[in-house]
């Protein structure tokens, strides 16, 4: 396992660079993003006597909660921040944000980009709203206003370019088409705060949450009236599920109660990781499209810890 | 802001425990779960197979067979709870020496209690909620009776002054053939109502019998019996013997009334007299994956309420809707009740106050073909309920019984 310390900043989200296999992102803030700035790391995997070498970071006046790599263009990717406002940055540039955006009048919890129509992305505030972006343009396309609790997690479908989900604070996910000024779709997923959702890669139409209420559910669109399998086991809220791209049947999720897990829904017993080693609430999970069986995750504790796990691999 | 965004974070902390219960349908590393539930067959009183044996040779031989079917190594099993009503002394000793001679090393606990007919099922819940605690990880809940030794023996005494002062402390001597004709006088269920519930109590139990139903449950103990002339000889008892070939409402209604002239209580509506010994293994579920046990299913959840003692045969009626309540389900999700048949009349009120279809109830016959030893049943009921609905292919079963002194039990368990 390669450990990286994001020193002065606890880690709130991560993802795998699209583009190369070794290239990860890390949206950091200081004081447990409570107040004070944001860093944004960029990482070079297996590279250095670490393992882990610092490519580049970029500062904001603001702490930053999540951050998501542009699909069309592999030096550029785009952060959320606590003040509201969303960054472009360009790993070739220095120091200054390509693009700045400031819309939305509270922190912005999630920002995803579109993984087919590859010049979008959507993101979620805790001012209720989502919104639609171009990197190319100064404002935003659309907004939706549904939601009557914070957004806390948007995510485009891998199957059809104009829809994706949200999860809030309201207790439900909603399923959006960008070309409806309303949802087409709302569950009510849980009994208390969703704080994640993430899109099945093989399976049409099944989507899971993460909930403040412990678990981790499995949806089939078309039936939404019950889950479609229950996952409990964190004993604090999940704050972030992550389908695999590499296997329909695998989730991994990291919780308030310091524990990264990764489930195979198909399996008798579906918990068949428990990687506990950080020491502070766990924020961000992301597998690596080009290892398989790779996973990076990040915590409060400071700390990125990138792994491989063989239980993934026999699966 | 840091205050507006500190508290935001704080909500995702709430502790909910509700996520931590045992939920119908969803399968947790921590649910308690049944490895094994076994049972001796059910012998009759004083006449029967386990006539000359003593309770504790009995239970031996239960807790042995559950070793040896399972394989499991017994020194990691931590406690064992017994289910005993009419033993000296609960059992206690005989009870912990039982244990000793099947197998298992002194390292492994032991304790009996006494909730009257619930015993049985008292011991699996006490043993499950110690597990759900975390205060052991693996432990049995047993249930033995030998009403040949210890039931016609029994000369308890008990305060005339609480009888004198307290009408309800003087009705829990009311004895319980009394109750019966109470809740059947009450509740106006007929001699012919309880008889009919009688026949086909005998005829389920008669054609589980010959369709080999009972043979996933019953474990063949090797007994010691005296015949007429004195001469001992060792025989294997691998039979229930309760069950009557040609019983009827006709036959049935032949017989006279037992507790009251003008009754309708008899020996042929009411449990009979047996001896018998049942076990139920259990752990939770990551602990039966960690050993690579089978799981049979689970502990759902249980309830005890209490009933007025002169009628406490309707204990069930008020017990299995709060069970059910705790599981989440109503009485309709429940696909197989075993029912104790203390009596034909308290068992019918059951049926029809909880509005149960009669098809549910104790689909191989219960304790009028069966038999009734007294602190076995309630571990019987679960050896008895997993294979049923396993060949039914169902999933909810509820164990119940009345308690006497004016109690019901019930519990909830799903087969996997």
């Amino acid at each position: 396992m390669f450990k990286f310390r994001t020193e002065g900043y606890n880690g709130y989200s991560l993802q795998w660079s699209p583009f190369f296999e070794n290239k990860l992102a890390v949206a950091g803030s200081a004081n447990y993003g409570l107040v004070g700035n944001g860093r944004l790391f960029i990482l070079g995997v297996g590279v250095g006597p670490n393992g882990v070498a610092v490519e580049r970071v970029f500062d904001t006046q603001d702490g930053l909660f999540d951050v998501a790599w542009s699909e069309a263009n592999e030096n550029q990717l785009v952060t959320a921040s606590g003040d509201g406002s969303l960054k472009l940055w360009d790993t070739t540039l220095a120091d200054f944000p390509i693009q700045n955006w400031h819309e939305h009048q509270r922190e912005v919890f999630s920002v995803d980009w579109n993984l087919i129509s590859k010049d979008m992305f959507v993101t979620g505030s805790w001012d209720h709203t989502i919104k639609i972006w171009r990197p190319e343009m100064p404002r935003s396309l659309q907004t939706w206003t549904e939601h009557t609790h914070c957004v806390y997690s948007t995510a485009w479908s891998p199957y059809n370019p104009s829809m994706f989900a949200s999860a809030s604070g309201d207790q439900t996910v909603k399923i959006w088409d960008i070309k409806s000024p309303r949802s087409m779709q709302t569950i009510h997923a849980h009994t208390n705060e969703i704080l994640s959702v993430d899109w099945n890669k093989y399976q049409d139409n099944t989507i899971v949450t993460g909930s403040v209420d412990h678990t981790i559910k499995v949806w089939d669109l078309r039936r939404p009236d019950r889950e479609v399998i229950c996952l409990p086991g964190h004993e604090y809220a999940v704050r972030r599920v992550k389908c695999s791209p590499h296997k329909g049947n695998i989730i991994a999720s990291a919780s308030y109660d310091m524990s990264v897990r990764v489930w195979d829904m198909a399996a008798p017993v579906p918990m068949v990781e428990l990687h506990d080693a950080h020491t502070e609430f766990v924020l961000g999970v992301d597998f690596n499209l080009y290892v398989e069986g790779q996973i990076a995750t990040c915590a409060w504790d400071e700390n990125v810890h990138i792994m491989t796990l063989p239980s993934l691999l026999r699966r | 802001m840091a205050s507006s965004r500190l508290q935001q974070i704080q909500t995702h902390l709430a502790p909910n425990p509700s996520a931590q219960k045992t939920k119908v349908g969803v399968q947790s590393p921590e649910d308690v779960v049944v490895v094994s539930a076994l049972r001796t067959a059910i012998t009759k009183g004083r006449k029967g197979g386990f006539k000359d044996m003593l309770p504790e040779d009995i239970l031996s031989a239960v807790l042995k067979a559950t070793l040896e079917k399972t394989k499991l190594d017994p020194k990691l099993v931590d406690d064992i709870c017994v289910g005993n009503v009419a033993a000296p002394g609960g059992l206690a000793t005989a009870s912990r020496m039982a244990a000793l001679h099947a197998g298992f090393p002194d390292t492994t606990s032991l304790n009996t209690t006494n909730r009257q007919c619930s015993s049985g099922l008292q011991a699996c819940v006490q043993i499950a909620t110690a597990i759900q605690s975390g205060l052991i990880e693996i432990g049995i809940g047993a249930g033995v009776e030998s009403m040949t030794q210890n039931y016609f023996s029994r000369n308890i005494t008990t305060s005339k002054k609480l009888t004198a002062e307290s009408q309800a402390a003087a009705d829990c001597l009311i004895p319980m053939g009394i109750t019966s004709e109470n809740v059947a006088a009450e509740w106006n269920i007929s001699r012919l109502t309880q008889d009919e519930f009688s026949t086909l109590s005998h005829t389920k139990a008669i054609a589980a019998q010959k369709a080999g139903l009972f043979k996933d449950e019953i474990v063949p103990v090797t007994a010691t019996i005296v015949d007429k002339d004195g001469n001992e000889k060792t025989i294997v008892v691998d039979q229930d013997e309760g069950m009557r070939e040609g019983t009827s409402p006709q036959t049935l209604a032949k017989l006279k009334p037992a507790f009251k002239a003008d009754g309708s209580t008899t020996a042929g509506n009411a449990s009979q007299v047996s001896d018998g010994a049942a076990a139920v293994l259990l752990m939770k579920r990551k602990t039966a994956h960690k050993l690579g046990l089978p799981i049979l299913g689970k502990y759902v959840t249980s309830a005890v309420v209490g009933v007025p003692p002169k009628v406490m045969g309707i204990g069930p009626a008020f017990a299995i809707p709060v069970a059910v309540e705790r599981a989440g389900l109503k009485i309709d999700d429940v696909d197989i009740f075993e029912l104790n048949e203390a009596f034909a009349s308290q068992a019918v009120y059951t049926v029809q106050k909880c509005n149960i279809p009669i098809e549910k109830v104790n689909p191989k016959g219960g304790a009028i073909a069966l038999g009734h030893p007294l602190g076995c049943t309630g571990a019987r009921q679960v050896a008895t309920l997993f294979p049923e609905l396993k060949r039914q292919n169902k999933k909810i079963g509820c164990t119940t019984m009345c308690i006497g002194s004016g109690m019901g039990m019930a519990a909830i368990w799903e087969r996997e």
